[in-house]
């Protein structure tokens, strides 16, 4: 083993890891391990005070790594590099123990079990310190160039936000037309104009910009590359174009729930329809609701129709927007048409925020609210021509309340959109709701673990317009803080060939999921290459080698048989 | 001019701004802000009036509905804040008059307050809060504790530098012959600082709404009623008690209420909308708490549950099967018995009867409400506000980051009640909306 001077600090984490690890028995578990030169507990590793004190211990003790024990690489890898790079250690000689998610939060029923645990990670940890090398990261090109998916009304601000900041837009549209979903609403909540003048201002505002380029009746048809360089095939109705972009702003937005035959008498009555075919009712209308030849009086509103379902259905999640567009739409009724009466069935009214101002406003023209269950939901029957509504109202402590209703409104919530194209060929990771899923729900909402690609709008859960329209104008300033640089760094945990080892068999290159390994010559014979662009250190080549002539730098054959070696000691 | 802020600032030129960005407000809005655009290039100087950066956020326990330890998120993004290369950080300091010469001009002037302690020599070694004789309220533990007259303002501050609450100081100099480093300057003045800037975000935050207005909860009068940040610090993992302890005579509650919609959709004290944030941070807390007691009771009065966001309405679900008692019903009025209990009056509308119910402790899900003290800065243009106090979005779905002011944009929450996600995604807009607006004139 190689002698080196090592600094480890185990972190409390507050009480997250202390409350259940035995932090004390740990580092008494640790002390007398091989190279390990300094030992500390800290309350917060990740604390500025914290990170002062490692950097003024590195430079004192003349470090050759440190190992910190405290939560999740996903959290803390960069925090804790760029300890070591300021107090002038290779930030590749630091190694990161997960002792809370793997440790504290796993077991918090088994402290005994939870300290031994944490005490062998520490050890296999100072083991992969003790075998860690110095490495240099190196820079790539970068293009400054965004492919936006998805020319809804939250593409298009992400393109021009995107082009106002300096970067080059392709901006992708399946449709025939640009605008989305919003290009058909009239009226919009919480604002003065509607949704086809949105629409329309912010598609003169893209015409108007020379470095967005619109492509309609368009779709991805083939990805390759990485960060900073990727190269894509778009295919439109007249041609495949190859283009370079650096990153992906995904934009696909959301479908409308589609209600099954027959749920709430959908399909069979035609006075039951979903709130987008109600909206369009109500703007094609002009002084008279009519329906069917019928005057509509009265409204009855379902909530939650394809959100917030029982066990038999897939949308466990609340769609956000349809509670505040419900009440909008009835409100609008009441202002274009006389003597209109709206009865809301909900599940409880979630008009957060100033939206809270409408559900006031509906509830002062006189709208009535009845509440229900899932346990006991709205039955819709039709008797002589005419349709009923039947529910028992919570809020008149279960009273069964049936009422005639001229129309019944379904509140259709959003359901994630078809992707499965773009979700291959973008590796998008797609949540437990079907939704996109971000990197990290609260402080990184647009980013996901693919870097470079990026998601915007309603793809990653449901949105109102405002809420599209922050994240996705947050997308467009996060990319392009990142390609504004003009260049990438890649990380130096790439696979490593040592072609003197080498016979070419090509089981390498067989396995690797990113097309990095190519043939090339050596010393007069065919040998395996790394293309170290398109690595992403993955390591999936490495177990295939019958020769082992590759490695994998920072995760080293070297260092792992040392952290078996630690964790198959006891 | 203060040496803080040179090293980072163009002073060269005459006539040329010294900063890209003013961002007001250093809590996680202006923090994303203060990033996005130092990371695109430009040169930002970032102003904080609290001696920590991390607002609100950095005082919380958990977030919902990750259950992330908040100081765990929050410290990193605290900490690359205070060491970008392109921000310059003060905090303590507050704008006091902002006035617009130009499009990409505005002369600002900042007043810093001292803290009694020299900010690069002090090293946090809290050996001065041991030796001070004055114990005060700790206002960053909710008033739970005490603190010294001098004092960290708490564990995981940035800068983690000390200062002296000079209006409870009996300058009694113990500190200053105590201090290892030599760093207690009685003779700190008032700072002002003159800068001029191409644009402002304006990233002022909410305020919390004081329940001591709403006689008939007895805040303020019976002690075992505490609000909703307090028991965020007694969650925390800088906690005071390193247990859950109700206030009037340490016991261990077993009975908690919850009172929703404290301060919010409530016209009698001004404030008609919903926080957007109490429901999901009760839930939460109700979930720490049925971790930390598993023997005590919870029960949540609401009027609707606003549990709206990605994963918001599974998070609930989740409390209502881990026995979390979810009550609807407002609370007409709460009264204290001898023993320090509480009484709850309310109309429990699944029975549609008045009903009443004891518990040991009560907390009050306190609402946010806006802080528009920023718009009396602007001197010769206005802020325009809403009829809630936010600051105005004059165009709000198409370009949300926009005020009044040309050059002036607005981040997070102040413009309307916010969580952490959209908060972050609306200070990104801002960021946008400021690096196209400064990329007419470069």
């Amino acid at each position: 083993m190689t002698k080196k001077r090592i600094g480890v600090y185990v972190c409390h984490c507050g009480g997250n890891i202390s409350d259940y690890v035995d932090i004390e028995k740990v580092k008494e578990a640790v002390k007398d391990e091989a190279n390990v030169y300094l030992l500390k507990n800290t309350l917060f590793a990740c604390a500025d005070s914290s990170q002062k004190e490692m950097v003024a211990d590195i430079q004192a003790g003349e470090l050759d790594a440190i190992v910190v024990a405290s939560c999740s690489p996903k959290l803390h890898v960069p925090t804790f590099r760029g300890v070591a790079e300021r107090a002038g250690m290779n930030p590749y000689n630091y190694v990161q123990v997960n002792i809370r998610e793997q440790g504290s939060w796993a077991h918090s029923d088994n402290h005994i079990g939870a300290t031994e645990k944490a005490i062998l990670l520490v050890k296999a940890g100072i083991a992969r310190a003790s075998e860690s090398e110095a490495l240099t990261s190196s820079k790539i090109p970068a293009a400054n160039v965004v492919a936006v998916i998805g020319a809804g009304v939250g593409g298009m601000r992400s393109a021009i936000a995107l082009a106002d900041m300096g970067s080059e837009v392709y901006l992708i549209e399946k449709e025939k037309n640009a605008g989305g979903h919003v290009a058909n609403y009239g009226p919009l909540f919480t604002t003065d104009i509607t949704g086809y003048e949105l629409a329309a201002n912010l598609l003169a505002e893209v015409k108007k910009r020379a470095n967005i380029k619109l492509f309609t009746n368009a779709e991805l048809v083939e990805k390759k590359g990485s960060i900073g360089n990727f190269d894509i095939q778009v295919k439109t109705d007249r041609e495949t174009l190859p283009l370079h972009v650096g990153a992906f702003v995904i934009n696909t937005g959301f479908d409308s729930y589609k209600p099954a035959p027959g749920e709430y008498g959908y399909g069979e009555a035609a006075n039951v329809m979903t709130l987008p075919e109600f909206k369009k009712l109500i703007d094609n209308s002009s002084d008279k609701l009519i329906f069917n030849g019928k005057t509509i009086k009265k409204i009855a509103y379902i909530y939650c129709v394809g959100s917030r379902q029982d066990d038999e259905g897939d949308n466990k999640y609340c769609s956000r927007f349809c509670c505040t567009a419900a009440i909008h739409s009835s409100i609008q009724a009441s202002k274009k048409f006389k003597n209109i009466t709206n009865l809301h069935f909900n599940r409880g009214i979630r008009t957060y925020g100033k939206q809270e101002l409408l559900y006031e406003e509906s509830s002062k023209n006189g709208d009535i609210y009845l509440q229900f269950s899932l346990k006991s939901i709205p039955e819709i029957s039709q008797k002589g021509g005419k349709t009923f509504v039947k529910v028992k109202d919570i809020l008149t402590a279960g009273k069964e309340v049936e009422t005639e209703a001229d129309l019944v409104v379904l509140v259709t919530g959003m359901v994630p959109r078809e992707n499965d194209l773009l979700v291959k060929q973008l590796k998008i990771p797609v949540g437990r709701d079907h939704f996109f899923n971000e990197i990290h729900m609260k402080l990184r909402p647009v980013e996901t673990v693919i870097d470079g690609v990026l998601i915007a709008g309603t793809c990653q859960s449901p949105k109102n317009i405002l809420e599209t329209m922050n994240s996705s104008m947050a997308a467009a300033a996060k990319i392009n803080s990142v390609l504004t640089k003009g260049e990438i760094t890649l990380e130096p945990t790439l696979a490593k060939l040592n072609p003197a080892l080498c016979t070419w068999c090509g089981k390498c290159a067989e396995m690797c999921p990113f097309d990095a390994i190519v043939q090339t010559e050596y010393d007069g014979r065919i040998v395996a290459k790394i293309n170290e662009a398109n690595c992403k250190g993955c390591g999936m080549c490495t177990p295939v080698c019958p020769t082992d002539a590759i490695d994998l730098a920072g995760f080293t054959n070297a260092q792992i048989e040392g952290m078996i070696d630690a964790l198959a000691e006891n | 001019m203060e040496a803080t802020l040179t090293g980072k600032m163009d002073n060269t030129v005459a006539g040329v701004a010294n900063y890209d960005v003013l961002v007001i407000g250093a809590g996680i809005a202006g923090e994303e802000s203060a990033l996005k655009l130092a990371d695109m290039g430009f040169r930002v100087l970032l102003i904080e009036k609290e001696p920590s950066i991390g607002g609100k956020m950095i005082l919380l326990s958990k977030v919902f509905p990750t259950l992330d330890c908040a100081a765990c998120i929050t410290t990193p993004k605290v900490s690359e804040t205070a060491r970008h290369p392109n921000i310059t950080l003060l905090t303590m300091t507050e704008a006091d008059s902002i006035v617009k010469e130009a499009d990409n001009r505005f002369s600002v002037v900042l007043k810093k307050k001292p803290r009694y302690v020299v900010e690069n020599d002090c090293t946090g070694c809290q050996e001065c809060e041991t030796v001070c004789p004055m114990v005060v309220k700790d206002q960053y533990q909710f008033d739970l504790v005490a603190r010294k007259a001098i004092y960290i303002p708490f564990n995981i501050a940035n800068p983690r530098v000390a200062l002296i609450d000079i209006e409870n100081c009996t300058l009694c100099g113990a500190c200053e012959q105590k201090c290892p480093s030599n760093c207690i300057d009685f003779t700190q003045k008032e700072e002002q600082i003159n800068v001029t800037v191409k644009s402002v975000v304006v990233a002022t935050g909410f305020k919390l709404f004081d329940p001591i207005s709403i006689d008939r909860y007895g805040y303020g009068k019976y002690k075992n009623v505490i609000t909703s940040m307090q028991m965020e610090r007694e969650l925390a993992p800088t906690r005071p008690f390193n247990h859950i302890l109700r206030p009037s005579d340490g016991k261990i509650p077993e009975k908690i209420a919850y009172i929703f919609c404290t301060g919010s959709r409530d016209h009698t004290v001004g404030n008609p909308i919903c926080s957007q944030v109490c429901c999901m941070y009760s839930t939460k807390q109700a979930q720490l708490l049925m971790g930390a007691l598993p023997m005590a009771d919870i029960s949540l009065y609401y009027i609707n549950i606003r549990a709206f966001g990605k994963g918001f309405n599974e998070f609930y679900l989740q409390a209502k099967d881990m026995g979390a008692s979810y009550v609807k019903g407002k609370i007409a009025s709460v009264s204290e018995k001898e023993n320090g209990n509480l009484l709850l009056r309310y109309e429990d509308v699944a029975t549609g009867k008045v009903t009443e119910s004891e518990h040991d402790l009560v907390v009050l899900s306190v609402g946010l409400l806006a802080n528009p003290a920023i718009t009396k800065v602007f001197k010769n243009a206005t802020l325009e506000m809403d009829a809630l106090k936010y600051i105005k979005q004059t165009n709000l779905l198409q370009s949300p980051a926009l005020t009044s002011i040309k050059g002036v944009f607005v981040a997070g929450t102040a413009t309307a009640p916010m969580d952490i996600p959209d908060t972050i995604m609306s200070a990104g807009a801002a960021a946008a909306e400021t690096s196209g607006y400064l990329n007419q004139w470069s």
